[in-house]
């Protein structure tokens, strides 16, 4: 199908933008599609928990007279985009989903907020996450947790729950997210969407409320893998005010988007991965599937070994931990009713860590970074392994037991800070997205994204989307 | 888990709490206990040999902290 037959909800951002700038549709004709389709479905989704209407239309009447006048603010002009509700943004509300911050309104924009604008995107409203990108799903909170579009009796994942939920459904080609154990690549995984967690230090935290500092990235999860490249570029790039911005020059995300994998060298760690607590058959078939295609496409693929994951898990646990609780240490001396059971019961447990803890997992994480870059990506271009272990568990199997009971496999690359993406790689039986995680060297996303593009052309999944048939009913 | 370990396992994370001067409801206590053990296991995995020389990932660099100064 051409993009001029598409649906308007289906045109991927690089085709809106072609069709903007032909004059074949307009900003506020994209933004009022978008906005007639948050009404029609997210009451069952919950994905939003504000809609900036006015914003938008503000936002793309702005747009219009930009292309009008021949000014292009570059690849995000007229196009919607919404952003988890810890971003800041000037004059409109930032919960972080949480009764401690119902009323905060911040008075700047996050830097990512100020780029979109400024590239003339158009801001849909602020997104469901758990709470402090953290605790959930829950239902103790002042705003319902959002749920998944393939099936709303199961979860979407977290913590960038609404950003996966809302982009699967159609409501946006792309949403910010951030991740700092997998809170971009989970929800992907869940939602069936691409979830792109740059290199630590490649796009600026600042203005982004914080879970842990050494940990989180801020990231878009995205329709296509073009689309999260095409974010990136509007994102990226040096924050001298943010003190882990990568003084580096951004890289040309678009670069490897023909997706030639001839002569890549792939490490897969199928050990990691196959012999996991709660791996699913479902999912290891789904990415050998995806290791036979790139090798078929002339990639080179090779099985190798990496330190065990429950070392990663150590390292990133007590990290955030620690973190997190010296940030919420104040509320949960003054407010500790205020915060929602399940972020209560788990951020708490930084309050147990000693600082010999704390440095012992400053100490791993050193060697597990070197083990990975050093080690493994000296001879190889990326690592092909799992993101999501199993497709998304269903609400009413949810306990607040720890560690959640929806094993994924994201938080290895937040400790070591490489570029991973998660990407759709087929369904369950069940009819629920499965996923594949590829991993690059530091600030090497083109490199990601070149081979996200040869599994994405390869599946050809990309036109299948959640019916909504059930979801307009149920809203 | 024995009863006596288990017991243990809980004045250690009261005393901890304590010390950190936060309160748990008595509905959240259970939750927390099972994390705070499952925390202890992870804990253990990060002591592994090394030498005195082996620094930590985050040392303390004037250049970075100049940088947003």
């Amino acid at each position: 199908m051409s993009s001029t037959t598409k649906p308007l909800h289906e045109l991927s951002i690089a085709e809106a933008g072609a069709a903007l700038r032909a004059g074949e549709v307009t900003a506020t004709a994209l933004a009022q599609d978008a906005l007639a389709r948050i009404a029609a479905l997210d009451g069952a989704l919950n994905s939003f928990i504000t809609v900036t209407a006015e914003r938008a239309l503000a936002d793309a009447a702005a747009a219009d007279a930009a292309f009008k006048a021949g000014t292009d603010a570059g690849p995000m002009q007229g196009i919607p985009y919404a952003l988890k509700d810890i971003y800041d943004t000037a004059g409109i509300r930032t919960t972080c989903h949480s009764k401690l911050l119902v009323d905060n309104v911040p008075a700047a924009d996050s830097v990512v907020a100020a780029k979109l604008k400024a590239g003339g995107g158009v801001l849909l409203g602020k997104l469901s996450t758990h709470e402090f990108a953290l605790g959930g799903p829950s239902f103790d909170l002042p705003f319902p947790p959002a749920r998944n579009p393939w099936n709303p009796e199961h979860i979407p994942g977290g913590s960038s729950s609404g950003s996966g939920a809302a982009v699967a459904a159609g409501l946006c080609r792309m949403a910010m997210g951030s991740d700092t154990g997998g809170s971009i690549r989970g929800p992907a995984a869940y939602c069936g969407t691409v979830g792109l967690k740059p290199t630590y230090g490649l796009v600026s935290r600042r203005g982004v409320f914080p879970l842990s500092y050494t940990l989180d990235h801020c990231g878009p999860l995205s329709w296509t893998v073009e689309d999260s490249a095409i974010t990136m570029e509007v994102i990226a790039g040096h924050d001298p005010l943010d003190p882990a911005s990568a003084d580096v020059p951004a890289p040309d995300f678009r670069s490897g988007l023909d997706g030639d994998v001839t002569g890549l060298r792939i490490a897969l760690p199928r050990h990691f991965f196959a012999q996991a607590e709660g791996v699913s058959p479902e999912v290891v078939a789904a990415i050998d599937k995806a290791a036979a295609l790139l090798a078929k496409a002339g990639a080179i693929v090779e099985e190798v070994t990496i330190p065990d994951y429950e070392l990663f898990n150590a390292v990133g646990r007590v990290i955030m931990f620690s973190e997190a609780f010296a940030i919420h240490e104040k509320d949960y001396r003054e407010r500790p009713l205020d915060f929602g059971r399940l972020t209560f019961t788990r951020m708490i447990l930084g309050a147990t860590l000693s600082a010999a803890d704390l440095t012992q997992a400053y100490r791993l994480r050193r060697e597990l970074a070197v083990a990975v870059n050093h080690q493994l990506l000296k001879q190889y271009d990326a690592i092909l392994c799992a993101s999501a272990l199993a497709p998304a568990a269903r609400f009413d199997s949810m306990s607040d037991a720890f560690p959640p009971n929806w094993p994924i496999q994201t938080m290895p690359f937040n400790v070591t800070g490489n570029p991973a993406m998660s990407m759709p790689a087929g369904f369950s039986a069940s009819g629920l997205p499965l996923s594949v995680q590829i991993v690059g060297r530091p600030f090497d996303e083109a490199t990601v994204l070149r081979i996200g593009a040869q599994i994405e052309t390869a599946l050809a999944l990309t036109g299948l989307r959640p019916a909504t048939a059930a979801l307009r009913q149920a809203a | 888990m024995s009863e006596t370990s288990a017991a243990d396992l809980k004045r250690e994370l009261e005393v901890l709490l304590r010390r950190a001067e936060v309160a748990v409801p008595a509905d959240r206590m259970d939750a927390v206990l099972a994390g705070y053990g499952d925390l202890k296991r992870l804990c253990a995995l990060l002591r592994q040999p090394r030498t005195a020389a082996a620094e930590p990932s985050n040392t303390f660099s004037l250049v970075t902290l100049m940088k947003g100064a």
